[in-house]
């Protein structure tokens, strides 16, 4: 059974772009334009792993991560930042909020699939 | 107040100037002449004319102040309302076009991703459809050299037996005309043994004549009898005569036939299997050039995969320009509070509301975060970083 990635994103055209190496690869995706849309979304469906940029509109996605930590179904899915940021101090915010990896944008589709490989739940 | 006062001092300094020559004239006159009073009331009448003329040189230099004052005012008040109605105007021409700017940057935002949207989908087909393509070329060149053998193979398998069959009628007809060959010595045989029988009724006639001349009856008998068995053994010769030499001429042309129709077969068969050889031999030519295509196919397949994989990366570079935009955008908002809120200050406001240098720096510091990002992570360990 394929494995459900959520991804978390404003740009529409990153999540495509997302969307795209994802199912590639074989996995079920279900797509948020922001955090506070993809709180709305985690009601329970089983996901394996989410994807989130950190620079959103509504809420960003530092303070999504501490906000996914918070909840019982999902505080031990792995997440992966992907942002266009670089400083330091976002990075260690988001270890800090529970992220388990960053990847930089633009991201060579590989590197972010070996990310997932390396950290999606069984 | 200052104004008044000076006016104060003005107005007596005016009134008291021109008294004072007749004032001082009339106690030299006084000192010379002594005090008369027609000399005092002269003085006194003068020094009243010296104060009358001065108040009137007064009261005409404060109507020109005045003047002039409210002529400074005037102008002074045209610029203030042209300063304001700049300002005003100014205002409104940032409310109207803040908006419009921004309706445009949204508008500019939108399509773009909208487009980068559609190209990614078409580019994402491609890929998948080349894919597709690079993965059948596999599994064709996989197989394809099994494939290749078991064509040639499975073709000379099936041509063989032809071939065989070739051979074997070949070798029959060989066979064919050798048994000819022997019948044409049968008949040889046949004609000797025609002459034979020949030779037999030459001696039974001979003998019916030795029969006849001893001329005994029973003996005429006996040689009629065997003059007439002597006829027949000619006539029978005769037809075995004829017999033989037709079936002698038609084996003998049989057998030219047969030595020309073998002659024809071996070239024939010669023929064919050099043809098959060198039909089998193109066939695994061609194949091996169908081979080669595919597998060019696939590397050109491949390679043109990994560019449109490279495409989808570059065209990542939507989300830094909808983040400028974005960030265009929200400056654009924030300068139409800004001036909505001092636009409600009236007259009260001022230049140092606006914090220009603040507001600057703002905006600056938030292009310099979002256009220093780099396009592409110096090296791969910048990529990717597990915590």
């Amino acid at each position: 059974m394929a494995k459900t990635i959520m991804i978390v994103d404003d740009s529409a055209s990153m999540r495509q772009v997302v969307t795209i190496a994802l199912k590639g690869a074989g996995y079920e995706v279900i797509e948020a334009s922001d955090g506070k849309d993809a709180l709305s979304k985690l009601t329970g469906v089983k996901i394996h792993l989410i994807v989130s940029d950190i620079n959103m509109p509504v809420m960003d996605g530092i303070t999504f991560v501490k906000e996914v930590k918070q909840l019982d179904h999902y505080k031990f899915t792995p997440i992966i930042m992907l942002t266009t940021e670089m400083e330091p101090e976002k990075k260690l915010a988001a270890k800090e909020a529970g992220a388990k990896a960053w990847v930089t944008k633009p991201f060579q589709p590989p590197i972010l699939l070996a990310a997932i490989a390396k950290l999606v739940l069984p | 107040m200052p104004q008044v006062r000076n006016n104060s001092d003005s107005q007596f300094l005016y009134a008291s100037l021109p008294a004072l020559p007749v004032i001082f004239g009339g106690l030299v006159v006084s000192w010379q002449d002594g005090a008369a009073l027609d000399t005092v009331c002269a003085s006194l009448l003068l020094v009243l004319c010296g104060i009358g003329s001065g108040l009137f040189l007064w009261h005409r230099h404060v109507n020109e102040l005045a003047h002039i004052n409210a002529c400074w005012e005037h102008d002074e008040n045209s610029k203030i309302d042209a300063v304001e109605t700049y300002t005003t105007e100014l205002e409104r021409l940032l409310l109207t076009i803040s908006p419009i700017l921004s309706q445009h940057v949204m508008a500019s935002r939108e399509h773009t991703e909208q487009e980068i949207i559609s190209l990614t989908s078409r580019f994402s087909g491609m890929v998948n459809d080349l894919k597709q393509i690079v993965d059948s070329a596999d599994n064709t060149l996989n197989g394809q050299h099994d494939h290749l053998e078991s064509i040639t193979n499975t073709t000379r398998d099936l041509l063989q037996p032809v071939l065989e069959s070739l051979r074997r009628i070949h070798q029959v007809e060989h066979g064919v005309m050798g048994e000819i060959q022997k019948l044409s010595g049968y008949m040889s045989g046949l004609n000797a043994t025609a002459a034979e029988v020949h030779n037999l009724a030459g001696q039974i006639n001979r003998l019916a004549n030795e029969a006849s001349s001893v001329g005994e009856q029973g003996f005429a008998v006996v040689a009629g009898n065997a003059r007439k068995l002597a006829d027949d053994a000619l006539q029978i010769d005769q037809r075995l005569t004829n017999n033989a030499t037709d079936i002698i001429a038609a084996v003998n042309a049989t057998v030219t036939v047969s030595e020309s129709a073998g002659q024809v077969d071996d070239s024939t068969l010669f023929q064919a299997e050099t043809n098959i050889n060198q039909t089998l031999s193109q066939l695994r030519l061609a194949l091996i050039h169908y081979r080669d295509d595919i597998e060019a196919l696939r590397n050109n397949a491949e390679q043109i995969r990994g560019e449109i994989n490279n495409v989808l990366v570059a065209l990542q570079f939507q989300d830094r320009v909808s983040q400028i935009l974005t960030q265009v955008e929200n400056n654009l908002l924030n300068l139409q509070k800004t001036i909505e809120k001092i636009q409600k200050q009236g007259r009260n406001r001022d230049g140092n509301m606006l914090r220009v240098d603040e507001a600057v720096e703002h905006i600056e510091e938030n292009y310099k975060s979002v256009s220093s990002r780099p396009n592409q992570a110096q090296d791969d360990s910048d990529d990717l970083t597990f915590f």
